[in-house]
């Protein structure tokens, strides 16, 4: 598997690097109920831009997963320079370490197309109290893709397989969610202001390239790719 | 990154609203209007008001120059990324 864009992301440690970005996330949270007392999962949470303001917003102990060691590196700098009090670690999002009904609220910011779905949608429910919720910001197909741009995205993206609106649904409900909303804000790959990153030092031509390779495949007519928001539950 | 690294990026950028990072970490965006073998022009976003051009006596043209040497990083300052 390539890991080359998401390396990407962790060398320059661009926050709020998902469709929408961190406005969307803002946005999205600004309609949840998240007492103090709430445990809180950032699944995939890069830099911690997210886990960060859900801490600080809310109080809630907040726990930030992700596998990418610079990732987890530039979170915990974060962390440690707001004297947050959010945990991170480092896990799989298909495997993780957490009981069975462990938080009240997860979120997943374009995270779960780069892993195997099913896994780790599965893992997710198993860890989501059954009066909790789920939100999800992920990349969709938004017409069937051929196999030219699927391949595309395998060498770009590391990814296996782009879900369609209704294959995402279908999955959350296979899986056990009982209620599934989408919230659209909009779902066009609209770019977004960086204004959180912290870039490693001597970074090489090749990554600039390799943001260039994705810049410029995003914006073919011919790519139909998009994303859906998702907000799971049982009630 | 290499000095002749820099120089070319922000050749390439020119004309597009970029991110600088320095090396005392501030971080400046704007439009680079003109690049050279030891500098950079940003015009930034904001003239007038807190604009550096309003203060520095720039003026309105190319925007205030950062050394090569100074910076860190470029990058555009808008950008999509899944």
């Amino acid at each position: 598997m390539s890991r080359n864009y998401l390396d990407l992301l962790a060398y320059f440690g661009i926050g709020g690097a998902h469709p929408g970005g961190f406005p969307l996330t803002q946005l999205l949270l600004q309609d949840e109920i998240i007492h103090p007392c709430s445990s809180v999962l950032d699944i995939g949470c890069g830099t911690g831009q997210t886990a960060a303001f859900l801490n600080q917003k809310y109080g809630c102990q907040v726990t930030a997963v992700d596998n990418h060691p610079i990732m987890l590196e530039k979170a915990r700098e974060r962390f440690k320079n707001q004297e947050s009090t959010v945990q991170v670690i480092e896990g799989d999002a298909q495997k993780l370490h957490f009981k069975d009904n462990s938080f009240d609220f997860i979120i997943a910011e374009s995270v779960i197309t780069f892993t195997t779905i099913s896994k780790t949608l599965n893992e997710l429910f198993r860890l989501l109290k059954k009066d909790g919720r789920m939100i999800l910001i992920e990349m969709t197909a938004e017409e069937p893709l051929s196999r030219k741009v699927q391949k595309k995205v395998h060498t770009l993206y590391g990814i296996h397989e782009v879900l369609s609106e209704e294959e995402w649904k279908m999955k959350l409900q296979q899986i056990g969610f009982t209620h599934i909303d989408m919230i659209t804000p909009s779902s066009e790959l609209i770019q977004t202001e960086i204004t959180d990153m912290n870039p490693s030092k001597n970074l090489s031509d090749e990554w600039y390239d390799l943001w260039d390779n994705h810049h410029s495949f995003i914006h073919q007519s011919t790519v139909p790719l998009g994303f859906r928001v998702f907000r799971c539950g049982f009630k | 990154m290499p000095y002749s690294n820099m120089y070319n990026l922000c050749c390439k950028y020119q004309g597009k609203m970029v991110r600088i990072t320095g090396r005392d970490g501030s971080v400046h965006v704007g439009e680079i209007t003109r690049v050279n073998k030891d500098y950079v022009w940003l015009r930034p976003r904001n003239l007038g008001g807190y604009g550096y051009g309003f203060f520095g006596g720039y003026g309105r043209g190319s925007g205030i120059p950062f050394a090569l040497g100074f910076i860190t990083g470029v990058v555009l300052a808008t950008a999509f990324f899944w």
